[in-house]
This record gives structure tokens, sequence and C-alpha cells, in this order.
């Protein structure tokens, strides 16, 4: 009953003409950016935590969930159309649907990729509104060992569970790290790699690395490398389903919702893992295998679509109760939080449970509002990418700069920022994962203030971490993340030679 | 997948990169206190260990790069060669941008930044062209999404640009 009085409460909150205006146009603005190549929710956010100096609180998170979960609607709008995600977790949504879409099914594609869209968003929605409150009451038992290890875990499956190469995630992961080095040790208040360099001493802000990574970093690739690329577009056709349509994407939506909502809550980083496996799940269960990877198949887009949606609802779980980000956008939202001068964790929601009760229900609403703008008006985004590339990366430079000089009013920081875009297309080429290096850099201080004050309860004894339960836990899920992947494909390796060798 | 011997030698160079990183990360190491307190370990300790795994990290990729190159490689997504001129249009005109941003204000320091990035961009995909017209519609372009992006962020959102004027409208 307490959970439903703040549940109403915060759609009091969310629902004042102010707050759904601002996430009106979050929705509206994270559909564009979705659509929109070469710039994703993490960038727009980014480019727009500037705002958190003027605009109300609650407000601004509204705005940028908003922007978070349009994104991931309008993502799959390019993939169907275009076979070019924007996201990562519309990858697999581009296999299906654009086949989907070249054999005169884009309609179908589309609105199975937004009707799954809302009922895994809103099904993710109720499950972060019932686990939520249980999973901060639980936290708040954690002490510094445990949130150490919790961060650890992050690293690990960041660095090792995603890309192709565990080598070049640790690379990835240690360089981010390396960047969170820069500026004041928040214990001591030493200063550490400023170089003398005034403009370092608070350290290197998160906006400018996403900005860098992911928009310049993006436009130096297309002049560098794209240039020649030529691209078609699909055909857009009539967006509904048919009774046989709805009948095999209901089970597949439901499927990639329960797959997708437990790997968003834990620190595991992404929505690769579950869209993956919704498609595989697909592929097994489906009773038309033979349109997989030939015709299109609506289960291929039902399933990992609302998997990714499912999963992006689940990071709030971490990011609201314990301050983790697994994703690179919860991260940039963790740092719209803290230029409000809150740390997201247990206690948010004792401190600050309008704001928290306001974001959630925001999450219902915007969920109904990303239907409406993705299924009737789908036509109007679907004019976005007739934008011209030249155009499109010129301006979003614009936007770059306004969100990276509007922090700190630094000119230094606009030189940093081509800095790391030229950084971004090297990582880029070399196939060293992106994501590692936002998750090391924003938790890499947090982690190692964590570990200081572990060892200090400890009074220097590292082994504090194997003396209380659950950090030992955690401890061993990071080992079996570390080893059980090896272990599994030396023995899927050893079977297949084997069978290989039987006469 | 085995690569070949041009991309192996790119791949050593990231490596090499990776283990200057390191240096240069344990060099700036050595100036920072080592002040333990309680908890044994003070504010050099992650410096040190970020400085070494980023050298071991190096040392295994230089390892890969011997043995046939970085594992698991994905194939780049474009096989074109590099478009240098182009990049060098972008790069000019973020570099102008952040170097003039503050003398000339924000939008025409944005909008050259435009100028110059649409012109590699569109170089990059076409034959060259350079006609007064053409520079003149993007100089419009750019400033026509400039100056509004302007206006919202000092005006209604009350950060701080750098204007040309006082006017808080140039």
């Amino acid at each position: 009953m307490d959970l439903w009085n703040q549940l109403m409460g915060g759609f009091a909150t969310a629902g004042t003409p102010l707050n759904l205006m601002w996430a009106f146009i979050g929705c509206a603005l994270g559909t564009a950016v979705g659509v929109l190549p070469g710039i994703g929710p993490a960038v727009a956010v980014a480019m727009l935590l500037p705002i958190t100096s003027q605009v109300d609180m609650t407000a601004s998170m509204i705005f940028f969930a908003g922007i978070y979960y349009g994104a991931m609607y309008g993502g799959s709008t390019t993939s169907i159309l275009l076979n070019t995600p924007g996201e990562t977790g519309s990858m697999v949504t581009a296999m299906e649907g654009n086949r989907m879409a070249k054999n005169g099914r884009a309609g179908a594609a589309l609105a199975t990729a937004a009707i799954g869209s809302f009922v895994a968003g809103t099904i993710a929605t109720v499950l972060v509104t019932l686990f939520a409150p249980v999973m901060a009451n639980f936290a708040v038992r954690l002490g510094p060992p445990e949130y150490f290890c919790l961060m650890l875990l992050a690293f690990t499956t960041v660095s090792s569970v995603l890309g192709q190469s565990t080598l070049r995630g640790l690379t990835a992961l240690f360089m981010g790290l390396a960047a969170g080095l820069i500026g004041m040790d928040q214990i001591t208040g030493q200063v550490r790699y400023t170089g003398g360099v005034t403009e370092l001493m608070d350290g290197i802000e998160i906006v400018l690395v996403a900005v860098g990574l992911f928009a310049v970093a993006e436009a130096l690739h297309a002049v560098l490398f794209e240039g020649k690329t030529v691209e078609t577009q699909n055909p857009m056709s009539h967006v509904n389903m048919s009774k046989g349509e709805w009948r095999r994407s209901w089970p597949a939506w439901l499927r990639g919702t329960l797959l997708g909502f437990p790997f968003g809550t834990i620190p595991a980083g992404g929505t690769e893992i579950p869209t993956y496996l919704s498609y595989g799940l697909e592929r097994k269960l489906s009773r038309h295998k033979g349109e997989f990877g030939t015709t299109g198949a609506i289960e291929g887009v039902a399933g990992p679509e609302a998997a990714n949606n499912a999963a992006v609802t689940g990071t709030l779980v971490p990011l609201l109760t314990l301050g983790i980000p697994t994703s690179t956008t919860a991260a940039i939202l963790l740092g719209a939080f803290q230029n409000y001068g809150i740390q997201p964790g247990p206690q948010l929601f004792e401190t600050s449970s309008t704001l928290v009760w306001a974001l959630i229900a925001s999450l219902y609403i915007g969920n109904v509002m990303l239907l409406i703008l993705n299924l009737p008006l789908v036509g109007l985004w679907v004019k976005l990418l007739k934008i011209p590339k030249p155009q499109l990366y010129a301006g979003i430079l614009i936007f770059a700069t306004v969100g990276v000089y509007g922090m700190r009013q630094s000119s230094f920081d606009l030189l940093l920022l081509y800095g790391i875009g030229v950084l971004g297309v090297v990582l880029r080429r070399f196939d060293i994962p992106t994501a590692p290096v936002i998750v090391g850099m924003i938790l890499g201080p947090l982690a190692e203030a964590q570990l200081r004050n572990a060892l200090s309860i400890g009074e220097g004894r590292w082994s504090i971490f194997l003396e209380r339960p659950m950090s030992l836990s955690l401890l061993a899920v990071v080992a079996a993340v570390l080893v059980l992947p090896k272990v599994l494909a030396h023995w899927s390796r050893a079977r297949t030679q084997g069978a290989a060798s039987r006469p | 997948m085995i690569s070949s011997d041009k991309a192996r030698l790119r791949q050593a160079w990231v490596a090499v990169g990776v283990m200057a990183l390191a240096l240069v990360l344990a060099v700036g190491a050595y100036d920072i206190s080592s002040e333990a307190g309680y908890a044994g370990i003070g504010p050099n300790f992650l410096p040190w260990l970020v400085s070494a795994v980023l050298a071991a990290c190096a040392l295994a990729m230089l390892w890969e790069v011997r043995h046939g190159g970085f594992r698991g490689m994905l194939p780049p997504e474009s096989d074109t060669p590099m478009y240098l001129p182009g990049f060098v249009w972008v790069s000019a005109g973020m570099l102008l941008n952040a170097t003039l941003l503050t003398s000339i204000g924000f939008i025409l320091s944005c909008t050259l930044c435009y100028v110059f990035a649409v012109r590699g961009l569109r170089n990059a995909g076409a034959p060259p062209e350079y006609r007064l017209r053409r520079w003149l519609v993007d100089a419009l372009t750019g400033a026509a999404i400039a100056a509004p992006v302007y206006w919202i962020f000092t005006k209604l959102l009350a950060i701080n640009l750098p204007g040309l004027t006082a006017t808080g409208w140039l």
C-alpha cells in the first residue's frame, strides 16, 4: 500500500504540465537521436548536461530519462530501414528487421518493434517499481568492501564479457581508470596528473570524454573512412500487423522482457547479451525457422527489441539503489545526479523519494508517449534520415561544442575534445571497446575511495574482502565471470574436435 | 583471423602507445604521496596499479602482434583508404573553434567550424567543389543552427557562452 501511495505521489509530481512537457520533449528528442546515425542517447544526455545548472532537478531527470528511453525506440527505425544500428542494442533488430523491410514488410517490423518496446518498457517499469525499493533496503546493509566488490564486478563484466577480446577490453578499462585519476584525490586532496594545468585540477569531465569518444569520433571516422559509402533505404509500408503477426509477436515480447530485465539490473553491462540471447531463443522456438536469415522473421525483431528495452529500464535499478551505472548512458545520468549534489545509492529512496518516484512514474508516462510518437508518427522520423551526412555531422559538432563548453566555459576543454575524438577513431579502428573507458572513468574514483575505506575498516588487511560473506560471494562471481567463459569455450572446442576426430 | 603485415605494424603502434601511456603514468606516480593512513595504501596505489596493468596489456598486445595479430579483430567497417584532406578540414574547423570561440563569439566560431567540417565531409564523398555560392549556403546553414542554440542556452537556460557583443544576441 505504501508502495502504491508513493507511486501515486510520483504520478502527481511527474504529471504537472511542466514535467509532462519535459517528458514529451525528452521522448521526442530521444526518438530523433535514436533515428539519426552518429548520435546516441549517451551523447545526447551528455551534450545537454549543462541544463542541470538551471532546470529543476526532477524536470531534468525526467527529461534525460525520456531521451534514454526514446533513443531505444528510435534506434529500431534506423536498424530496420537502413540496416545501420545506431545503438549496440539494435544490432540484432537490424538482422531480421532489415530483411523484413527488404521484403516489403517494413511496417510490420516497425510495429512489432514499437509495440514490443512499449510492452517490455511497461513491464520492466512495473518490475523496477516493485524491486528497486527492496533492493535499496538490502543495499543499506552493504559496506565499503561490498561496494568495492560490486564495482570490481562491473569492471570485470564490462571489459571481459563485452567486445571481442578481454585484453582490449581491459586496456580500455584501464585507460578509463587512468583518465579518472586526473585531478584531486577524493580522500587526501592530493593533486594527480594535472601537469600544472589548472583546468585539470577538477579532473576531466565525463561529458567531454563521452562526446569526444562518440560524437566527435563518429564525425572524424565518417570523414576518414565513410565518404564513399552509399546507403540505401528500404521502402516504408503501412505500419500495422496482421493477426498472425500479433500471434507470433506477443510471446516473443514477453520472453524478451524476461530475458532483458535481469541483465539490466546486474552489473553485466549493456544490452548486447540479452538481445543476442533473445534472438537465439526465438530462432530456436520459432515454427518459421526458414524465415530467419532469409525473408526475415518477426519473432527475431520482437524478442530482441523487447529484451533491449527491458534491459535499459533494468539499468535504473543498480543506478538508483547502488549508484552503480551498468551502461554508458546510465553513467552519464549518474553525472547528472552528481551535478545536483546527489549521490544515488540506497539512501536515495529516503532522501530524494519525490525525485525517485517521479522518475519512475515518468517512465510509465514516457512509454505511452513513445508509443504514440513511434507508431502513427513514424513517417515523420523517417524524414530525418534524409538529412545529408555532411550537414548532420557538422551540425553535431556545434552541439558538441555547446555541451562541452557549457559545462566549464573552458576553451582548453574544446582542444581536449578534439584529442579525445582522435583517440576514439583509433579505438574504433582497432576494435577496442569504448564503453569500458567511460565506466572506468566514472567508477574508478568511486571504486578507489571504497577500496581505501574498506582497507581502513580492516586496518590495512586485504583479507577484509574474504571475511565478509557478501564480498566473498561477489569475489567468487568475479572469478567465475573471468574464468567460466574461457572454460566453456575450451570445453566446446574440445567437444567439437572430439566429434570431428571420431570415425 | 591472421592480420596482414601492414595491419600488424599498425597494431604494434597501438601497443607502443599503450606502453607510452603506462610509462607516463609511472613517471607521474613517483611524485604522488604514498601517505597510507589506516588503509595501508595511499593516493599513489591506484596510479601504480593502472600503470602496471597497462604495461602488461601493452606487452600482451605486442605478443599477439608477433603471433598473427590482435585476437578476434572484427574486419574494419570500411576498406576504403583514409581520406586525409577531409580530416584536415574537419580538424581545422574544430581547432579554430576552440581557439577563436572566446574572441569572435559562439555563433561566428561555430559557423566557421560548421563550414570547415561540412566542406571536409562533403569532399570525402564527392569531387571537391569550391563555388562561392556553396560557401555562402554552408555559412548561412551553420549560422542558422548555431544562433538558435546560442539563444536557447544563453537566454532560456542562462548558460554562459561567449558572444561577439555584450547584447547576448550575437
